[in-house]
């Protein structure tokens, strides 16, 4: 097991800055999820820690070590490839065993361990097929197979699941989640989906453009982003963003003049307030709640329904989760409202900035 | 498209296909009948459409006259060697330029493939006096080396683009897992290219055996001589033309490729990455 630390890490292909100084760190036995918009450097980030590419400037160190110029087998990482990247040519028990053969590995170590990390991946049955013999999902699962057997300090998942249909993904996650519990294993995982991050992470690192956005655990980063492009890329749907002015005693009110609940802090004129769905509360009495709107766009999900509401004073429409029990026609007034201690204010840079009624709680 | 459906269509279809055949086919149906024909037969003023009679006397004749299995030795000596030799430089050369980035890399290559431009006869005004430099004319190795001159280009271009689609990510894995950079190619980008490294070494094969003119140039004496001017030179020189028999001889000097194609077409078999990555 080990520790990583990542000192103002960059890489630029040619005249490219893709990744524009990486500070992190992740403790022994962490895990740790990525995510970011598509091309934000994920992949670049974890091919730098694997040792697969160099880093332009700064320092990767894991468990003390500058690692910088240390190869790719002698950093103690296995990477999972976001593609599989299985010998086409080898059996599913050879694919397994191929790291442990270079290494001068014994052959009954080598099939003691490959027969473990078989069972533990359920391939036992499987260890004489060839990659092309496989479903998707199996050879997912020969690819974490051929990292486990390594037994390494750190593993390295690139979207692994990515490829899977919805179901095989719900297995492959418990199946990584009990493997973090059981090896124990530092581990750094990058997705793009919302479940996977909140689900299996320790720690959320959101990137951005070749930035570390903001870094902390799943629940802090959904109950307290640092600024509007976490705000919007954690929790789904999207938080809901209203564009208000403040005066200056705090009032803030919207472009036609309606008041919102919540009182920005002294000094704040422009702000963005962000209210999650399911923290935004919906009724069909025009008067119940201070926003006005009309119901746009209904979408039944079962349980909940998300109902897209046009507010008057606002450009862009709000959704709003709710039990799916209210009978709604599209286009019928309604009204939304929240509660100040739900809403998130940010200044026109995105950065967070904490509510006067906040404070005022807090003293 | 064409619409089969109609049988007129159909027809059509199928007498073109007919002349196509015959037109491919018939040069070397004329080979085979006009081997197994006696002179008399052979040399008739209305020639038969088949050997009314057979006989393998071409044959007998050929093998008996010894020169014929001598050229053929050396044929299959200096082809597989000239086809070895090639595809082994050309894996090399191919994997270093499709797998690895530095400087001079697209130099190099536009350099390599330009000496392609140059007629083959042409090359042999500059080649002969590099191998009379050498001390290699009238010996194997000057005409294996020469080979190589025409082959190498395209072989290495060849394993190049088939090099190019096999996935970086396998052979990153591989470095990952602690392979070296030979490691990494002899046990994992080789074995996944063995139909590009077979198609490789037929075509250099080929290139040697099918050649008339270097050998003809570069071997002097009887006993190196190779398949093509060993022919020529035995069965249609100034004093005889024997027809039958330069027939039955190429018969024997074509059984070689025939075989090879025949022994090698399982390995052009597709998909060998099949599996790999999504
Ligand atoms: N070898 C390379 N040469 C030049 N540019 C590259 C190279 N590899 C990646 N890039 C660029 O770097 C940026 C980051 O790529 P990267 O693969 O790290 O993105 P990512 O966050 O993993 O995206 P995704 O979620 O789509 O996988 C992209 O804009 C990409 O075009
Ligand atoms: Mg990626």
């Amino acid at each position: 097991m080990s520790s990583i630390s990542l000192k103002n890490v960059k890489k630029s292909f040619g005249a490219v800055d893709i990744l524009q100084g990486i500070d992190l760190e992740i403790a022994d036995g962490e895990f740790t999820v990525f995510v970011g918009p598509s091309g934000c450097g994920k992949s670049t980030l974890l091919r730098l820690i694997c040792g697969l590419d160099e880093v332009s400037a700064g320092e990767i160190v894991i468990d003390g070590e500058i690692v910088n110029d240390v190869p790719p087998a002698k950093r103690g990482i296995a990477m999972v490839f976001q593609n599989y990247a299985l010998y086409p040519h080898m059996s599913v028990a050879q694919n397994m065993g191929y790291s442990l053969r270079l290494a001068g590995t014994d052959k009954a170590e080598i099939e003691k361990r490959v027969g473990d990390a078989a069972a533990v991946l359920r391939l036992d049955k499987l260890l004489d097929r060839k990659p092309r013999q496989l479903s998707g999902g199996q050879r997912q699962r020969v690819a974490i197979g051929r990292a486990i057997v390594r037994k390494p300090q750190v593993f390295l998942f690139d979207e692994p699941l990515s490829n899977l249909d919805a179901a095989l993904r719900v297995d492959m996650r418990v199946e990584i989640a009990s493997l973090k519990e059981r090896l124990g294993t530092t581990m750094i995982y990058v997705t793009h989906d919302q479940v996977e991050a909140m689900t299996l992470a320790d720690k959320i690192v959101v990137m951005h453009a070749g930035r570390v956005e903001q870094v902390g655990s799943p629940l802090e980063l959904y109950r307290r982003p640092a600024n509007l492009f976490v705000a919007g890329f954690i929790g789904s749907p999207r938080m809901n963003v209203l564009r208000a002015e403040a005066d200056e005693r705090g009032t803030l009110r919207l472009e036609n003049g309606t008041v919102l609940p919540v009182t920005a802090p002294a000094g704040a004129r422009q702000v963005s307030v962000g209210i999650r769905a399911e923290h935004l509360s919906l009724s069909d009495d025009p008067g119940a709640f201070v926003l006005r709107g009309r119901a746009r766009v209904v979408e039944h999900l079962g349980s909940d329904m998300f109902v897209h509401v046009s507010v008057d004073g606002a450009s862009d429409p709000v959704i709003v989760r709710c039990p799916d029990e209210m009978e709604l026609a599209i286009g019928s007034a309604v009204s939304v409202g929240f509660e100040a201690a739900n809403a998130h204010l940010f200044a026109p840079d995105g950065q967070r900035i904490v509510s006067a009624d906040a404070r005022r709680s807090a003293a | 498209m064409f619409d089969l459906s109609t049988p007129l269509a159909r027809a059509v279809f199928a007498l073109m296909m007919g002349l196509i055949a015959l037109f491919l086919f018939f040069p070397i149906y004329w080979l085979v009948i006009s081997a197994f024909k006696g002179n008399a037969e052979l040399y008739q003023i209305i020639p038969t459409l088949y050997p009314h009679k057979l006989s393998l006397g071409h044959f007998t004749n050929a093998f008996e006259q010894g020169h014929l299995l001598r050229n053929l030795r050396n044929s299959l000596i200096v082809s597989c060697s000239a086809a070895a030799l090639n595809t082994l430089l050309a894996l090399y050369a191919g994997y270093s330029f499709a797998k690895f980035r530095y400087a001079g890399r697209r130099g190099v290559m536009i350099l390599l493939l330009s000496a392609q431009v140059f007629p083959f006869g042409l090359l042999l005004i500059s080649i002969y006096p590099i191998i009379t430099d050498l001390g290699l004319i009238d010996t194997r190795l000057g005409l294996i080396l020469s080979y190589i001159v025409f082959a190498l280009p395209v072989s290495t271009y060849m394993l190049y683009s088939y090099f190019s689609q096999v996935p970086s990510e396998i052979i990153e894995a591989a470095r990952a897992d602690g392979a070296s950079e030979l490691r990494i190619f002899h046990t994992i980008v080789m074995p996944v290219s063995i139909p590009a490294v077979v198609t490789v070494f037929l075509y250099g094969f080929m290139w040697s055996w099918n050649d008339l003119l270097y050998a003809m140039t570069l071997i002097v004496s009887e006993e190196k001589r190779t398949l093509g001017p060993g022919m020529l030179l035995s069965y249609l020189n100034e004093v005889n033309s024997d027809w039958g028999g330069a027939m039955a001889a190429s018969i024997v000097a074509s059984a070689p490729i025939v075989l090879a194609f025949a022994f090698l077409q399982r390995w052009f078999i597709q998909g060998v990455t099949a599996g790999s990555v999504k």
